[in-house]
């Protein structure tokens, strides 16, 4: 330090502090003249090209056309091709004898044993309070007379679901143990996971037909990453060091497999097949588009005949099978909170005398008859392949008692469902509808009520939106606009493949229904972020809010997609507006979530350090927390598009026109196949090009990892 | 027990002549420009100099030395000093870049993998740092993994793994599952798996380092007194100098991926062989290193009156009976021969330097703050 250095030092810190000002004002006008520049680009593009309106329909590729001729070749050589005869029959049917096989042994046992091994596996899982819940599912399954369609779904999801883990499970295993496998494979199931499950039903149509093989292969197709994925993760975050023990003991690659990395990812493999399960629930419903039958066909059909209670009673059996799969599948993975198993009242209740009585009568009984099943189990204990289960004598038991109970059945003739059990609520919902109609459309005599709330919308928001995007504005501009923002997200690159996506929709011939879709996806999602992310705020800074609104997140994440639009049928009628609703809802959870979990995962100590700086609740929300969130939120956001994306597809079903329905019209009529091939193609290109700038957004918010 | 679950590799029969470990320029470089890392080392270029310029950097060079049958060999040096990739080079978990390790004089570059396993198998055996143990199985699973992997009748494997776990005293905990135990435990657990295939070489990658003092010095003892019973061969690391000194029958001082100094704990105490060694060596407790043979003089004359002490005992052990009387004590070799003399006035001097030492030492850090 010199003597003439603090005389200086003021004049040089100013300087310094002008300089970074002046910085910072640069790049600040940088970016916001890019937009200025970027917005203008696309005025003045439109200006000059207001005559030009939507895509020339005379540039359309005629590629229904080549499609339908494909069809027909495919239908005049099922028999005869030998890529039929040697391939896609045999494959079809032993799916097929599967399919029947299952089915016909469950229809073929008397409905308390299913409902008893339901009970059964869901006690075994959660306890069992979820094992009296199970029963009661599956009981209401034959109460509102529908036990064969019910059971009918869950062959197609044993079928399906069996498929997907027999076929993921290795090739998650292959690609954790082979780094190029993985990187091939990755792509693929990214792009598998952006589709919405309905475009995987045309492909399978066009060469399998229609009928519920199609189905489980389309389902199978779609329900597969999740598996794949996480087994491969499962293996792959199994500790180095536990994997170099077993290398230095002189353990072959398949022994460390078998013995160290499979047991330790089995946690993640089983939620692999968990969502695996939810996935292929979602899809096996919107089969029944192509016949798949079960539930899903009860839903379709009493919506096409606006029957909303009967439609409701079959939602509410496949939402009744979606919880019990994602439960039982939940608890096995050993994801729940692990409750004792024999508890049958809440444990607050435990103070009292009597309950405490009845849940030691059922421990003794419970003791009972494990004792039991113990001295069942001896001699299995040698026998091969039976070894693991004489270590549970429950399951012995309980498998015994039901094998016995069926087989009396059998010999004294199969019991129908008692047709005095059954009820039906149906008339009732009916009954609501109307009143809905007559009462909320148009609240006391007001003019507001939910009429006016779904007019408002689509009047002010998704009519314009539309009309602008469709023939508005010239179709060069919307391809540029999009291209300008490819490049500023993500370089030359992706504005190529901006350029790409939606040039494709107008050589498909698809612009105007794309431009339909796009309107609606933008309005729900603009609605979904609205509310999502706000109440992902709360929920991050009251506990207790959290704790309300979980419950409700799950049920609306549970839901297959399609199960979610009877509600809102009942509310808003058919329509547009219901589609977008029910997206809203259905992405809400995705927003909601991540915003929670990015605020929450904020270090203690980053938000403890602006609290000691005396920051207010609101000073640290805004400067520290929703910062180092922004990663968790745009991923949210990302995943929102997606869900709404699938979601407003779905809803082409009541009425949501656009890509959807051309789609919905080309699986239910041969002569339109190949237009719907289209549209389901133009649905591909949306959603690739949707999910890619998103990518890109994400990745600019995520922090660089590592150091120098 | 050992060959008893077959496979083919048959190592030469283990003579007293053959040496159990030899490694001569072991060499591991890590990075993707290797060819032109080995042309900088071959020009004897130092190793900031090759991570500079190829970006690959040396985590071990010119690694050369040989471990006796029973002898403990320790690897003492601080973190990043190679000494961990050094022990996994010994049974090829990691492969070196260059340079031959032999094991049994056999070069163990030149095996198979099915042959490399079954060296793993039935010779070596490694005890891990974190431990490495396998969380979803139950204590005695682990300890005989070992014979699972080769092959071994459950009843046989079981047995054998109790009585190792026994050994260790953890016999009463097979049945746990290692998050069940305390840390310790679970090292005991790792020891037992290691010695459950009685193997003859044992690697320890700073296996109690991740202890707490106290249970550390539990497990230092346990380890020698199981070693004095065993004489197995054992190579271990560790960056606790005082560990080394407590273990090693040799240390061998590692930085920066080379050897600074390789010999007995008293060598390296008494003659460090550069700065970097003397910084340790200060703070060694000298008088339990530095033996009566290095201090003593030659006897001149008579030999001192009282009884003698042996050549290598340590000072530790003669201090009581130098500070009692002002005699000379007698140093008498291993047949009893009397050859010199140890006096109070040379242990002082040997004793205050090292107190001079780092009391200068202390006296410049002041200096520089």
């Amino acid at each position: 330090m010199t003597a003439e250095a603090p005389a200086t030092e003021p004049s040089r810190i100013a300087g310094a502090v002008e300089t970074r000002l002046a910085l910072d004002r640069r790049r600040r006008t940088r970016s916001g003249s890019e937009l200025v520049v970027g917005l203008a680009l696309v005025v003045a593009a439109q200006l000059a090209l207001s005559a030009v309106g939507g895509f020339p329909e005379s540039w359309a590729v005629p590629l229904a056309d080549w499609i339908d001729e494909a069809r027909r070749w495919v239908i005049n050589n099922q028999t005869t091709h030998w890529s039929f005869s040697l391939v896609f029959n045999p494959i079809s049917d032993s799916i097929d004898w599967g399919l029947r096989t299952v089915e016909r042994f469950l229809l073929w046992l008397p409905w308390y044993v299913v409902a008893a091994a339901g009970a059964m596996v869901a006690t075994s899982a959660l306890g069992m309070r979820a094992g009296l819940l199970a029963a009661a599912g599956v009981l209401y399954f034959g109460a509102i007379g529908l036990w064969e369609e019910s059971l009918q779904t869950v062959a197609l999801m044993t079928v399906a679901v069996g498929i997907s883990v027999a076929i993921g499970v290795p090739v998650g295993i292959a690609s954790a143990r082979y780094d190029r496998f993985q990187r091939n494979v990755r792509p693929l199931l990214d792009a598998m996971q952006t589709l919405p499950a309905f475009v995987y039903l045309i492909p399978v149509v066009l060469l399998f037909g229609v009928a519920r093989v199609p189905a489980i292969i389309a389902t199978v197709i779609y329900a597969l990453p999740p598996v794949i994925r996480l087994t491969d993760l499962g293996i792959r975050t199994v500790s180095p060091a536990t994997v170099e023990a077993a290398e230095m003991f002189g353990a072959t690659p398949r022994q460390t497999l078998r013995k160290v990395q499979f047991p330790l990812a089995l946690p993640s493999v089983l939620t692999g097949i968990n969502q695996t399960i939810m996935m292929a629930l979602s899809i096996v419903v919107i089969a029944a588009l192509i016949g798949a039958g079960g539930l899903g066909q009860v839903v379709l059909e009493s919506l096409r005949r606006l029957f909303v209670g009967r439609a409701l009673e079959a939602g509410l059996a496949i939402v009744v099978l979606a919880m019990l799969m994602d439960r039982v599948t939940h608890g096995a993975a050993g994801l729940g909170t692990r409750r004792r198993r024999l508890r049958l009242m809440p444990d607050s209740l435990e103070r009292l005398g009597f309950v405490r009585a009845i849940e030691g009568a059922l421990g003794s009984v419970d003791r009972a008859l494990c004792a039991l099943g113990a001295v069942l189990a001896r001699p299995m204990r040698h026998a091969p392949g039976l070894a693991p289960l004489a270590r549970r004598p429950r399951w012995v038991l309980g498998l015994l008692a039901l094998v016995v109970t069926t087989v009396v059945s059998a010999v004294l003739g199969r019991p129908e469902f008692p047709s005095a059990f059954t009820f039906s609520f149906a008339s009732a919902m009916d009954w609501l509808v109307d009143w809905v109609r007559d009462n909320l459309y148009e609240i006391g005599g007001t003019r507001f009520g939910t009429g006016w709330f779904s007019d408002s919308i689509t009047i002010y928001a998704v009519t314009p939106l539309r009309e602008l995007f469709s023939t508005d504005l010239a179709w060069p501009v919307v391809v540029l606009a999009v291209a300008l923002a490819g490049w500023r997200l993500g370089g030359v690159p992706l504005a190529m493949f901006c350029t790409a996506c939606v040039a494709g929709l107008g050589f498909l011939g698809m612009w105007t229904l794309s431009m339909d879709t796009l309107a609606q996806v933008i309005v729900a999602v603009v609605m979904a972020i609205i509310c999502g992310i706000p109440l992902g705020v709360l929920a991050a800074r009251s506990d207790r809010f959290e704790r309300m609104i979980k419950p409700v997140l799950d049920f609306l994440q549970t839901i297959p997609s399609f199960v979610l639009l009877v509600p809102v049928i009942i509310m808003f009628n058919v329509g547009r507006i219901p589609g977008i609703i029910a997206s809203v809802l259905y992405a809400l959870p995705a927003a909601t979530r991540l915003t929670n979990l990015g605020i929450r995962q904020v270090e203690g100590e980053a938000t403890e350090a602006s609290r000691a700086f005396g920051a207010t609740r609101g000073q640290t929300l805004r400067k520290v927390q929703l910062p180092l969130a922004a990663p968790s939120i745009i991923a949210g956001i990302n995943q929102t598009v997606m869900l709404v994306l699938a979601m407003v597809v779905i809803a082409g079903l009541v009425g949501g026109g656009g890509l959807g329905l051309e789609t919905v019209k080309g699986l239910r009529r041969t002569d339109s196949v190949g237009s719907g091939f289209v549209a389901g193609l133009a649905i591909v290109l949306l959603a690739m090009l949707l999910d890619r700038l998103l990518q890109a957004w994400t990745r600019r918010f995520t922090p660089v990892e590592g150091g120098p | 027990m050992k060959g008893e679950f077959g496979g083919h590799y048959i190592g030469p029969v283990v003579t007293t002549e053959q040496t159990p470990l030899e490694c001569h320029e072991v060499t591991k470089v890590f990075g993707d420009n290797l060819a032109a890392a080995r042309t900088l080392l071959a020009g004897g270029c130092d190793r900031q100099k090759v991570l500079d310029q190829t970006g690959c950097l040396v985590a071990v060079r010119d690694a050369t030395f040989s471990v006796e049958r029973g002898e403990t060999f320790v690897v003492m040096g601080l973190s990043g000093s190679g000494k961990s990739t050094l022990i996994r080079c010994l049974s090829r978990l990691i492969e070196p870049t260059s340079g031959t390790v032999k094991i049994d004089g056999t070069p163990i570059g030149d095996l198979d993998d099915q042959e490399l396993r079954e060296l793993r198998r039935q010779r070596l055996s490694m005890v891990f740092q974190h431990f490495g143990l396998f969380p979803h199985r139950r204590v005695i699973d682990n300890v005989a993994f070992g014979l699972e992997i080769q092959g071994a009748a459950k009843a046989d494997r079981y047995e054998r793994a109790l009585e190792v776990l026994s050994v260790v005293g953890l016999g009463d905990w097979a049945d746990h599952f290692p998050q069940q135990l305390s840390g310790g435990m679970q090292q005991r657990v790792g020891l037992a798996r290691a010695l459950c295939v009685e193997p003859e070489i044992l690697f320890f990658d700073e296996p109690f380092s991740a202890l707490d003092p106290l249970i550390r010095r539990d497990m230092q003892e346990e380890l020698l007194s199981l070693q004095a019973r065993m004489r197995r061969t054992l190579v271990f690391i560790t960056h606790d100098f005082h560990e080394a000194l407590k273990l090693g029958d040799r240390i061998a001082i590692m930085k920066d991926g080379e050897f600074v100094q390789v010999g007995t704990p008293e060598q390296i105490v008494s003659a460090p062989a550069d700065d970097y060694v003397r910084e340790f060596a200060e703070d060694a407790p000298k008088t339990k290193v530095i033996t009566v043979g290095s201090v003593m003089q030659p006897l001149d004359g008579e030999a001192p009156p009282g009884e003698p002490v042996g050549l290598d005992a340590v000072l530790e052990d003669v201090l009581p009976r130098l500070l009692a009387n002002s005699e000379a004590l007698g140093v008498v070799d291993d047949q009893g021969n009397v050859v010199g003399a140890v006096d109070r006035a040379r242990v002082a001097d040997l004793l205050g330097e090292s107190s001079r030492a780092s009391a200068a030492r202390a006296g410049r850090g002041a200096e520089r703050r």
